[in-house]
């Protein structure tokens, strides 16, 4: 019994997430939702000296997708700029989910991480 | 006597394909329908044999074209019961119609301190156009609540008829989440004898049973096309005395009797509230697809539907992860919304679509109703006239691999 979509890398992803939870002082501090279908992400980053994430972590709910991205997106950023950050789009997410290619319903919810932390970035004043 | 589910899909070209090499399972009818042959033939039929702008040409196509038009409105006042097929106003859907009342009668009859009562099972396209007039109005919005049986409490209206405020109760017949049949019947009296008019959205009941709005007591009804085997148009009717009273909707070509620089007179009704050329060729099509529906029946539509829900909630009853929103199998419409423990509507519908299987999840446009039961969104079975025992089969099977490989 398999899924082309959950495969077994995302669905090790969403079952045991890397870098959930809180960060404490954290640079970056946002929350965001897709209300549409309930999902939701809180992120925390921290910034080193010349404005590369050094460390972040996320809690929230949603589905696989949503959570799996997620989790994955926080191993994948680290060592970037906010520059960086905000260039990135669908495809970079795609490939950070092992090339999962993503039907257009549920791009949104891969996205969340992404947008979170670009929004957070803006409100830190870091973009 | 039962469908001839087989000989129906026959009609259907769309079942000729598969899905990711699947059979093509479509349990989202609720959403929209799929197209018969019957429809198809006719949008293009008129297309390649009877097309021109309807209502003003002086040539024999555009005669023809508008007597297509007329009679398929005629067609559709007799599927519902109206009195007069000049009751029928074709619009672009179950919301335009909705929208239509909302400003018109809305604008002209609700005033401050009024109270419009709408239900907490309401789709969306039946609850926003009336909280937004609220809040233009400073008018007030109540709610009838929904039981945790799925049920409408309908011992709240009373207390909100009383003070002579109401001036509109806005109500489902059948609800696209739950499948209740809201007592809309009971509902329209109360409402009369309080001197408040009742508008009623006949989305999704409409294409699945016998429809009489002049039984219902109905003052206004809203409904789509695209539901019952039609093309993209929607359906608004109205009584004729309340018709006449309101202003236009939309204003432009065809909805005017006559136009000076400085004023301009209305058509009579229907024509008032439909600016501009109408939909032409998909009011054909949704006259097509009446004749289609009145041929298989409505009673037996609405038959087959109860006895497959029953199969349904019967087979999904199996699955002890699984559970259903909404009331039991009497009085339940072709719908069942479901959520599995830790898993997520999405990602059901992602796995059963790998299966060919079609159904909706999110809030199915009713996000009041799922906060009602704590839910983010739902999973969503819909049944129609080409749904069979074998697709209640698949689903669970299906159902069974989301377990397998999302469950911990």
């Amino acid at each position: 019994m398999s899924s082309d979509l959950y495969r077994e890398q995302l669905l090790d992803h969403y079952h045991n997430p890397e870098n959930f939870g809180v960060l404490d002082n954290a640079d970056v501090d946002i929350e965001m939702d897709n209300p549409t279908c309930g999902d939701m992400i809180h992120l925390t980053a921290h910034l080193d000296a010349e404005g590369r994430i050094t460390e972040v972590m996320f809690e929230g709910q949603g589905c696989v997708i949503s959570m799996a991205s997620s989790s994955m997106f926080t191993e994948a950023i680290v060592g970037k700029k906010p520059e960086e950050i905000s260039r990135m789009g669908l495809p970079d997410i795609q490939e950070i989910m092992g090339g999962v290619r993503l039907s257009m319903g549920r791009v949104k919810c891969a996205l969340l991480p992404l947008n979170a932390m670009k929004q957070g970035l803006k409100e830190a004043g870091k973009l | 006597m039962p469908l001839d589910v087989a000989a129906i899909r026959q009609e259907f070209p769309i079942f000729e394909r598969k899905i990711h090499g699947k059979r093509l399972v479509f349990l989202d009818s609720a959403a929209s329908s799929q197209k018969p042959r019957a429809v198809i033939g006719a949008l293009m039929r008129v297309y390649t044999h009877s097309y021109a702008n309807v209502h003003r040409g002086l040539y024999a196509l555009a005669e023809e074209a508008t007597e297509m038009y007329e009679d398929a409105r005629a067609k559709i006042a007799r599927f519902i019961n109206a009195p007069d097929p000049a009751e029928v106003v074709n619009v672009r859907n179950a919301t335009e119609g909705i929208n239509l009342v909302a400003y018109s009668w809305g604008e002209t009859n609700i005033h401050a301190g009024d109270r419009i009562v709408l239900t907490e099972l309401e789709h969306h396209a039946n609850l926003v156009p009336w909280q937004q007039l609220a809040l233009r109005k400073g008018a007030e919005l109540a709610y009838i609540p929904v039981t945790e049986a799925g049920q409408l409490d309908l011992a709240a209206l009373p207390p909100l008829l009383e003070d002579g405020r109401t001036k509109i109760v806005a109500c489902s017949v059948m609800s696209n989440v739950l499948g209740t049949s809201p007592p809309v019947t009971q509902i329209a009296a109360m409402a009369h004898a309080a001197g408040a008019l009742v508008m009623m959205d006949g989305a999704q009941a409409v294409p699945h049973r016998p429809m009489d709005v002049q039984a219902l007591g109905a003052d206004f009804m809203a409904f789509s096309g695209h539901k019952m085997c039609g093309p993209g148009v929607g359906i608004l009717w109205g009584r004729s005395e309340l018709l006449e009273a309101m202003p236009p909707f939309l204003y432009g070509g065809d909805m005017i009797r006559t136009v000076k620089r400085d004023y301009a007179k209305w058509n009579e009704v229907p024509y008032k509230f439909e600016a501009g050329t109408p939909p032409i060729a998909e009011v054909v099509g949704l006259g097509a697809a009446v004749d289609f529906l009145s041929e298989i029946g409505m009673d037996a539509i609405h038959t087959h539907e109860q006895a497959i829900v029953a199969y349904a909630l019967a087979r999904l009853a199996e699955l002890p992860w699984l559970h259903v929103l909404g009331p039991g199998p009497y009085e339940r419409g072709g719908v069942v919304s479901f959520w599995v423990d830790g898993i997520h509507p999405h990602d059901i519908a992602s796995v059963l679509d790998e299966e060919g299987i079609c159904v909706r999840a999110g809030h199915h446009c009713a996000q009041p109703l799922h906060e009602r039961f704590g839910l983010a969104a739902s999973a969503r079975a819909s049944f129609y006239i080409y749904n069979d025992k074998d697709d209640v089969d698949a689903l669970v099977d299906a159902l069974h691999k989301v377990v397998r490989i999302l469950g911990r």
